[in-house]
């Protein structure tokens, strides 16, 4: 077996190379945050501080609200979740089980909305939820994002659900069990990976979010979220790489360690979706 | 996607109020009343800006006011933008971005997923580090590189002059080819996991006797590749190009944060000209005709995507 | 389907009613700022709200922060989706597109009914569009120099430059590499140029130095002799490196509290910064008059109010605009911003007795106005976003290909015109 393990070593050169190179830039945002402001401007640049400073987390959390931004960006991403995935297990489970008249245009048309340049869109949107009276809440945010979400997550489940046989909710039904009672007893529990990867592809969708919550949110300081904290300490007077890497650091690393968590389910998940 | 293709005729139910939706005959009616929160979503959220938008192009106007009256219709705002160079110049730098950030996203992604797909210990860290940059959100990414490709104290021009592949510091506000590849390469940082995660999982679903009968047929490393996992894999490849390409048509922030748009309208994409006609010129009627010409061109593309990779998997 | 809808639809009107029936207890004025929490006037706004919220009773002023970058894009949203702030401030450059469309009070009935006294209010001026008062200036400045005494001792320069010879002659003195690795990592000048904006403005310096304008009597003169000389003024600056190029006005600052510049031309905010460096650095900055005359000045920010307001509301706007006009207020402009307040007849003899540098904002105040200087060209004013991109798109295209400043001044002054 003298070609394997030569093989073996190749792939974790190649691994390691790899992982290396795409990961420098996260490496990199934590070298500046730990770095002293006046160590950031110097030549060759410093890849490992002799004295990290790790003071500056404790000033931002002093001088920013950043417990409250957290706040906020979990309740968006949270509820952006549940929404989007409720919304689309129905309309998957619709397209997946029924032929419908007009099937094929809703289809296409909840690509559609893949297509938008949001920055055209803005001022309509902010119009609609002034309308509703959601501009200011966090609502407004999670039901944007929530229907740029769904088609992709509809997609998903659908091909899930493709995979999952009819036969046992044929039976369910033949047992008196209702249509909605059989979704939920029978077909969610089957495809609960699927459920997974999708619960996991909205909330690091929502976690990203900037336009959105910059546009709705920003007159109200108390509905703020992390990304928008993290542009407005990119301030008019003064730019601090090491303050704006901290933050940077420090919005990141709850999404980092949900993604974690979840990102098995993710391949494995979308492994039977991505037959169809 | 097999349903999404066929259509049926609904014959027209008649029936009592309360409907039971376990009978056959009322089947159908319980799949729309599944489908209606998401189409209900989509008017609201997706049709209304879109007419709105389709409606103020049509206007003359520098600063159209939801809810003021409308100004008569007029082709004013189409004929400009087809007269108008930066539209054809901004088109030529979308597509250019597109196909390389595209292809190259592809090419890394798949190079990833298969890598990570091989066999050996540490495997699942292996994964989990590769598709890590799909986590990081756009705004932390675009300050990350901002900073890292700072023209006078960035690491990228440090390590450039360093490796000696240049010997001056990169300007990348004077320089519209380096603007331009700056912005591709955060683009496809943040862009090829996807690409990895849907192909690791594409992969996976490839039934190993497929392989295991090339095998047998003598196929060397390569025709395997090219004869068994390229063609199993390209419906999933179609999808994540789709939304790859959607995205970078779509994409603000990077390229705004980043250059701007410059130098001289090198990475001013649909979008970036979109943002600029409305927001910056306060010529909303010239933004909306750019925008809805961009939202046409985006449906062109993935209708022939999606038909083209529909037809192959079948 | 219809009445499945129609339910739904209701549904989704009683879960957003019930989201937002909070109840109504007191008054809120919403007031956006990107000064909220800057050193010196975040300070000045926050004096005046404590106040007014003392003297009115049930009135909150709610004040939020959104960044320079994204303020007017943010403004023109909350305007174009019919939800503007109570309180409306905006940059000096910035209002007009907002008059023009009817956004804004028009200001002279109220001035008028309380009296308001704005002759020789510096700057106001500016704050009149199309025969109305629309906005109160807020701040007017003459700009300065900051530099590192150290570097320019350092570098055999024992003086503060004052022409734009010995600026130029000291900074190709003090830009240099250090640690001797071919790289320049010391600067003689710190000139921002990131953002369309900053190009023309950083440009102005020269052009007004050299005698040039970007307008005369409204019409544009992109390509006179005077403006030509200041064009290839900044030129030469960046063909010779004596700046690091791609600075927005922030990374300059923080450069020369860094002591990697020597040299910066800014507002008199600048010393605010200044305060803020390190210990080993703060005493070898100094300011100084600019050696460019006469000096890039202008109003900066202004303070109005919607036109859609309920006229109650309209009423405690204008008390807040009153407020900060007041003397008392006026007075602690000076003292908290260190730079002079634009109401006349101030007196500052004890902000300068408490800082020497005061007189010397003062006078360059002064020197500006007098000059009649203000970075916005007037007749440019509702396409100066355009006119900023073309004078940054000529600029790139004669540094990328090395065209002469003539050249540059032709094309901009041309694409100009066909705006009009």
């Amino acid at each position: 077996m003298q070609r394997s393990k030569l093989g073996q070593i190749g792939i974790y050169t190649a691994v390691i190379v790899t992982v290396v190179l795409l990961l420098f830039p996260i490496y990199w945002m934590t070298i500046t945050a730990l770095s002293p402001a006046n160590q950031l401007r110097s030549f060759p640049p410093v890849f490992f501080p002799e004295e990290p400073q790790w003071g500056v987390f404790s000033e931002l959390l002093a001088t920013q609200p950043f417990a409250l931004w957290l706040k906020n960006t979990i309740l968006i991403a949270v509820a952006t979740m549940i929404l989007a995935l409720s919304v689309s297990i129905l309309a998957a489970y619709a397209l997946s089980r029924y032929r419908l008249r007009g099937g094929a245009t809703i289809g296409m048309f909840i690509l559609t909305s893949k297509m938008l340049p949001a920055t055209l869109l803005v001022i309509p949107f902010f119009a609609i939820f002034k309308q509703m009276g959601l501009v200011g809440s966090l609502w407004s945010v999670v039901i944007t994002q929530s229907t740029l979400i769904v088609p992709f997550c509809t997609w998903m489940l659908k091909g899930y659900f493709d995979t999952i046989p009819e036969e046992l909710e044929h039976a369910a039904l033949v047992d008196g069990c209702s249509p909605f009672a059989t979704i939920f007893r029978i077909v969610l529990p089957v495809a609960a990976p699927g459920l997974a990867a999708t619960a996991l592809y909205a909330f690091v969708i929502s976690w990203s979010d900037f336009l959105f919550a910059r546009t709705f949110l920003q007159t109200s300081e108390s509905q703020w979220t992390l990304n928008m904290g993290i542009a407005a300490l990119k301030g008019e007077y003064i730019t601090d790489w090491n303050v704006i890497m901290a933050a940077s650091l420090m919005a990141s690393i709850p999404i980092l360690l949900v993604f974690l968590v979840l990102e098995r389910f993710l391949v494995g998940g979308l492994a039977s979706g991505a037959e169809k | 996607m097999t349903h999404l293709t066929e259509t049926t005729i609904l014959t027209k139910p008649k029936g009592p109020r309360m409907i039971d939706f376990s009978a056959p005959r009322h089947r159908k009616k319980f799949g729309y009343l599944l489908l209606a929160p998401a189409v209900i979503l989509m008017a609201l959220i997706i049709v209304y800006p879109i007419l709105l938008s389709v409606d103020i192009s049509f206007q003359d106007v520098r600063i159209a006011r939801v809810g003021a009256s409308d100004k008569p219709w007029t082709l004013d705002n189409y004929r400009w933008l087809f007269a108008s160079h930066e539209f054809w110049r901004a088109c030529w730098v979308t597509a250019k971005m597109v196909v390389f950030v595209g292809g190259t996203a592809l090419v890394i992604g798949l190079a990833t997923a298969l890598l990570v797909n091989q066999k050996f210990k540490g495997r699942a860290l292996a994964r989990l580090f590769v598709a890590l940059p799909w986590a990081v959100p756009e705004v932390v990414a675009t300050v990350i590189w901002a900073w890292m490709l700072d023209s006078s104290f960035g690491v990228v021009n440090w390590a450039l002059l360093r490796l000696g592949i240049i010997s001056e510091a990169i300007q990348f506000s004077q320089n519209s080819t380096a603007a331009f590849f700056a912005v591709c390469v955060v683009m496809i940082w943040k862009g090829y996991p996807l690409m990895t995660i849907m192909l690791l999982a594409g992969l996976q679903s490839i039934p190993e006797e497929q392989y295991q009968a090339a095998k047998v047929d003598g196929a060397s490393v390569w025709q395997r590749f090219w004869y068994v996992t390229v063609p199993n894999l390209a419906p999933v490849m179609g999808v994540t190009l789709i939304m790859t390409t959607l995205w970078v048509f779509r994409d603000f922030a990077i390229i705004h944060v980043l250059t701007g748009g410059g130098p001289l309208g090198a990475t001013t994409t649909l979008s970036i000209m979109t943002f600029e006609q409305s927001f910056s010129y306060f010529r909303m009627g010239q933004g909306a005709a750019v925008g809805v010409v961009t939202m046409l061109i985006c449906a062109f593309i993935s209708r022939a995507l999606v038909s083209r990779f529909a037809s192959k998997s079948h | 389907m219809t009445h499945l809808s129609k339910i739904t639809v209701m549904g989704a009107f009683a879960i957003s009613t019930a989201l937002t029936a909070l109840p109504a207890v007191s008054e809120t004025l919403v007031f956006v700022s990107w000064m909220k929490d800057e050193p010196g006037y975040g300070d000045w706004w926050n004096e005046i709200i404590a106040e007014y919220e003392a003297t009115h009773d049930g009135v909150d002023i709610e004040m939020t922060r959104v960044a320079r970058d994204d303020y007017a894009n943010a403004m023109f949203t909350m305007f174009a989706g019919g939800s503007p702030p109570d309180i409306v401030h905006l940059a000096a450059f910035e209002y007009q597109p907002f008059a023009d469309e009817g956004w804004l009070e028009p200001l002279d009935a109220w001035i008028e009914n309380s009296e308001l006294d704005l002759t020789g209010w510096a700057g106001q001026g500016t704050c009149e569009w199309d025969g109305s008062t629309y906005c109160i200036m807020l701040l007017y400045t003459g700009y300065i120099m900051s530099f590192n005494e150290q570097m320019l001792a350092d570098a055999g320069i024992d003086a503060a430059p004052a022409t734009w010879d010995e600026f130029l002659t000291a900074a190709r003195a003090i830009t240099k590499d250090t640690d001797g690795d071919g790289l320049i990592d010391q600067y003689g000048i710190g000139l921002p140029t990131k953002g369309a904006g900053s190009v023309m403005h950083s440009m102005l310096n020269f052009v007004l130095d050299a005698g040039g304008a970007w307008t005369v009597d409204g019409e544009p003169t992109f390509n006179s002799p005077e403006t030509i000389e200041g064009i290839s003024r900044f030129k030469t600056i960046f063909v010779e490196k004596l700046s690091p190029p791609e600075l927005g006005s922030g990374d300059v600052r923080q450069l020369f509290i860094e002591g990697r510049v020597g040299m910066t031309v800014d507002g008199p905010w600048v010393y605010n910064i200044v305060k803020g460096a390190s210990d080993d650095i703060r005493p070898d900055l100094k300011l100084a008059k600019t050696p460019f005359s006469p000096p890039v000045g202008g109003t900066s920010n202004v303070l109005g109010m919607p036109s859609d307001l309920s006229d109650d509301k309209k009423q405690l706007v204008w008390e807040f605009i009153e407020l900060a006009t007041s003397e008392q207020f006026q007075q602690r402009f000076a003292t908290l911003g260190s730079s002079p307040a634009p109401r006349p007849g101030l007196d500052y003899s004890e902000e300068i007795a408490k800082d020497p540098y005061f007189a010397l904002f003062d006078a360059a105040n002064t020197d500006a106005a007098a000059a009649g200087i203000d970075r916005l060209p007037k007749g440019l004013e509702i396409e100066f976003a355009e006119v900023s991109k073309i004078v940054l798109e000529e600029t790139q295209r004669m540094l990328i290909e090395d065209l002469e400043p003539a050249e540059a001044g032709q094309r901009m002054q041309d694409r100009v015109l066909a705006l009009k």
